[in-house]
């Protein structure tokens, strides 16, 4: 019969070598260490493609942008991060004074639309808001944003108002309307009995279901559907008006001056914005390359032809916390 | 189970008395007592160096409180009769295969709410499996519905395990009585039965209610606004972390309340509860009850491990068939595992001390240590995970995103659990033997080793299976302190599911129970053969 203290012993050991066989948890000197504001799924292909050909260990720590980006501020100076990779340009903006000055032969591959004013982060992928609709539906289109809380559409939009990027086109509305006409915005929209859903996909699939007639998400989630098999009924619509109805949103990274790695940073934001991780983001994310030359995913509209209002980016991070505030203040969650 | 307090040990607290070598186990109890304490002061300093502004609308308070208070009375009452039902029926009646369904009622509590939220949202909707297989899109119950039916079928198991035990201990003499009388079996059951075991019913009750209103992985997936998930969103979503850790406070106060109420009426069961009587009759179910209640333990246990399961398996399949890849969870398991293991083994030694000071000292100073514990137990993990972070950043910069600030969290989290079945196995041993062992010339560690020890090993190994479980289902603390690159199999079934990544969320799910089941195997089943 096996002793308490024996037993005790064995399952810690075996609770060790469990632990150090699989890693994780460890700094090693060489470890480019990444936050990640895109999620495993989408990313971590990718680090594996770079850890390959460069042979530099990549270690991510996945989590949401914003909660990213409030670590590295109570972080500091003696945070472990290098490289700052955010879903939303709010959370890079926020950041900012964290960052480092990027160098022009990385700044320069992206149309300065899409990168800091302040040049502390460049854009890596674009996502565009857009209002997906099913096929079949006879309600006419919304051509500006404020269509979309109009009677025609009552009872018949998904919305995600807790989403990252909902909130981020919340920040954007504010930025180009000011935060009145924004809540009333956002009042219009819950007085029109919108749908709720926790994220983007299962708006798409709804609207492609039949169950609703449209919803505010972000382009790409159909064509993943539509790589799935499914998505046959719906299509997106990019909002013609030139509003925050079809903002294009940059992912975007940047280094920290805290990093003791820039080199290997650096290296790292080039291989990002390099044509095969520029292809990976147009054909397996289907969200928009950023480089030229390489071709947004078949059947979507070049990014040059999306009319998306001329805001600063970095300045959404000024207000995403007033964004939240008023999507809870017009009772939309 | 061992969460309930000293319910499963009648007529034994006469052993707990002083014994001589309180001294140092005192000091040792106080020891590991302290890492307790720093969540809740950290919570309680920040909010008050900040001012009492927390920048959140009352309206939206008000909210939140109505939600979270609503669904934990919805689904405290209905874990309570589905509970009532699986205990009564294999533990009074002598339904065929009683044994069997008595573990197979326990097994649902192996589910993750968060994987609960999985099953029904792959299975509802457009293109779920139930679409698939009928052709027929039922909406997703997303909001108070989803969250009520996830939380109070995988939750009455808790119910079931605290019952059976209390069931047991009935006096079958009234019941007969009652019946010989003419009453009818529901009217017994309600009028005599129910109320004998009230005392458990009510710490069952309270405990159910802990867990809802500390629940993230259902209502956070489901999307229903409660405190829990407010306080994730808000954390994850906002720049400013006061508004987050504002509400972690006030949640702190509502379980720590719910919890100490629980003890307060468990430790008062103790003293009305009375042996098992030995062979105790059971009520013959005839004709068409027999069928019904037969039926009734099989569509639960359908409910809650076939269909789980199966809506897993199917979209295992389904992404296999069109070349999605499953996902490689291997890493993810060894660490789950791993984590696991280690919190276990921490756990176990540091409740040590604690479950001596309880089980052999008397006296309100001991009973505090009680409490502090239980109080840590009861702290919401989105909670501890919000204060755990500033603590660490702030004060305890090398342990930052550790491995060890991760496990000794668990441990902090979880002690309660290697406390109570310690105290549990102390307490059916006397204490004289270890006197004896002193008088006849051992020394303090010689009997430590060999008497005290042996005696205490059953509760030990209890302790750390039940660790092993709670650490292996935990979801947000891990998801804020876990150390960068390190994901377990709770994360990433939050992650890919959070996705629409269903494929891989269902390998993840699996995984996760298959390496459970051994464990709750173990306990349940000392829980309930007594």
């Amino acid at each position: 019969m096996m002793r308490p203290a024996r037993s005790l012993l064995t399952l810690a050991v075996a609770g060790s070598l469990l632990i150090a066989s699989c890693g994780g948890g460890e700094e090693g000197g060489d470890t480019l260490t990444v936050y990640s504001g895109r999620s495993e799924e989408l990313v971590q292909p990718l680090i594996d493609l770079f850890e390959e050909a460069t042979g530099i260990a990549v270690e991510v720590r996945y989590g949401e942008s914003p909660e990213l980006a409030a670590l590295l501020i109570a972080e500091g100076e003696s945070s472990n991060a290098d490289v700052f990779f955010a879903q939303d340009p709010a959370s890079l903006g926020s950041v900012g004074e964290l960052l480092m000055e990027l160098p022009d032969t990385i700044l320069s591959t992206v149309d300065e639309k899409y990168r800091d004013r302040g040049q502390r982060w460049v854009g890596i992928s674009g996502r565009v808001r857009t209002f997906v609709y099913n096929t079949s539906s006879t309600i006419p289109l919304p051509q500006t944003i404020d269509d979309v809380t109009s009677p025609a559409w009552a009872s018949q939009v998904g919305v995600a108002p807790t989403n990252g990027s909902f909130l981020t086109f919340v920040s954007a509305m504010i930025l180009e309307r000011g935060e009145d006409a924004t809540l009333d915005w956002l009042r219009d929209l819950a007085a029109n009995d919108p749908i709720d859903y926790p994220s983007n996909s299962p708006i798409v699939a709804a609207a492609d279901g039949g169950e609703i007639e449209g919803g505010l998400v972000n382009h790409y989630y159909l064509l993943q559907l539509r790589a799935q098999g499914g998505g046959a009924d719906s299509e997106n619509h990019f909002i013609p008006a030139g509003d925050v109805g079809s903002l294009v949103m940059t992912a975007g990274a940047g280094i920290l001056t805290s990093s003791d790695n820039n080199d290997t940073a650096e290296q790292f934001l080039d291989f990002l914005l390099s044509r095969r991780a520029q292809e990976y983001f147009a054909t397996v994310t289907f969200e928009y390359p950023l480089l030229d030359g390489v071709d947004a995913a078949e059947g979507l509209p070049p990014l040059s032809e999306i009319k998306t209002p001329d805001i600063d980016l970095s300045a959404l991070s000024e207000v995403l916390d007033r964004a939240t505030e008023l999507v809870a203040e017009a009772g939309l969650v | 189970m061992i969460e309930s307090p000293a319910l499963n040990s009648p007529d034994i607290s006469h052993r707990r008395r002083h014994s001589g070598t309180g001294r140092g186990w005192w000091w040792a109890a106080v020891v590991v007592l302290i890492p307790s304490l720093i969540p809740p002061a950290t919570l309680t300093w920040i909010v008050a160096s900040g001012g009492i502004d927390i920048g959140i609308p009352a309206g939206r308070l008000a909210t939140l409180f109505v939600n979270t208070l609503g669904l934990t009375i919805a689904v405290t009452a209905t874990a309570l009769l589905i509970g009532i039902a699986t205990a009564y029926l294999t533990a009074r009646t002598d339904i065929p295969g009683r044994t069997t369904w008595m573990l197979i009622a326990a097994l649902p509590l192996v589910v993750p709410s968060y994987v609960a939220a999985l099953t029904i949202i792959a299975a509802t909707g457009s293109g779920g499996v139930v679409d698939e297989y009928l052709g027929w899109a039922i909406p997703t119950p997303y909001g108070f519905a989803g969250s009520w039916l996830a939380l109070s079928v995988f939750l009455a198991p808790m119910v079931h395990l605290t019952l059976v035990p209390a069931l047991r201990r009935i006096d079958p003499s009234t019941e007969e009585a009652a019946i010989g009388l003419g009453a009818s079996r529901l009217k017994t059951l309600v009028t005599v039965t129910i109320p004998q075991a009230r005392p458990a019913l009510i710490a069952a009750g309270l405990l159910v209610g802990l867990y809802t209103v500390s629940d993230f992985g259902a209502v956070s997936l489901l999307r229903f606004d409660t405190f829990t998930r407010a306080i994730y969103t808000l954390y994850v979503g906002q720049i400013d972390r006061t508004p987050a850790i504002a509400l972690s406070l006030i949640l702190m106060v509502m379980a720590v309340a719910i919890i100490l109420a629980q003890r307060k009426v468990t430790t008062r069961a103790t003293y009305y509860s009375r042996r098992p009587r030995a062979g105790a009759g059971l009520l013959h179910l005839r004709g068409w009850s027999r069928g019904a209640a037969t039926f009734a333990l099989a569509a639960y246990s359908f409910l809650t491990l076939v269909v789980p399961i199966g809506v897993m398996t199917r979209w295992l399949l389904r992404g296999l068939s069109v070349g999605q890849g499953a996902g490689q969870f291997w890493d993810e398991t060894a660490r789950s595992v791993g984590v696991a293991l280690a919190a276990a083994v921490v756990g176990v030694i540091a409740a040590f001390p604690v479950a001596m000071v309880t089980a052999r000292i008397q006296g309100r100073a001991s009973r505090l240590v009680g409490s502090a514990v239980w109080a840590s137990y009861a702290i919401p993990h989105v909670a501890v995970g919000v204060a755990v972070v500033a603590f660490a950043l702030s004060a305890a910069r090398p342990l930052y995103q550790s491995l060890a600030l991760l496990i000794a969290t668990y441990t902090v989290m979880f002690l309660a659990q290697s406390m109570a079945s310690t105290e549990d196995s102390l307490l059916r041993a006397s204490p004289d033997l270890e006197h004896a062992a002193r008088g006849l010339g051992s020394g303090p560690l010689t009997t430590l080793r060999r008497i005290i020890l042996p005696l205490a090993k059953p509760g030990l190994l209890a302790g750390a299976a039940l660790i092993f479980l709670s650490v292996m289902k935990e979801l947000p603390a891990t998801l804020l302190l876990r150390p960068n690159g390190f994901e377990t199999l709770a994360v990433r079934i939050w992650s890919t599911t959070g996705e629409g990544f269903y494929t891989q969320a269902a390998t993840a799910g699996l995984l996760l129970l298959a390496v459970s089941v051994l464990p709750l195997l173990a306990v349940t089943r000392r829980d309930i053969s007594d």
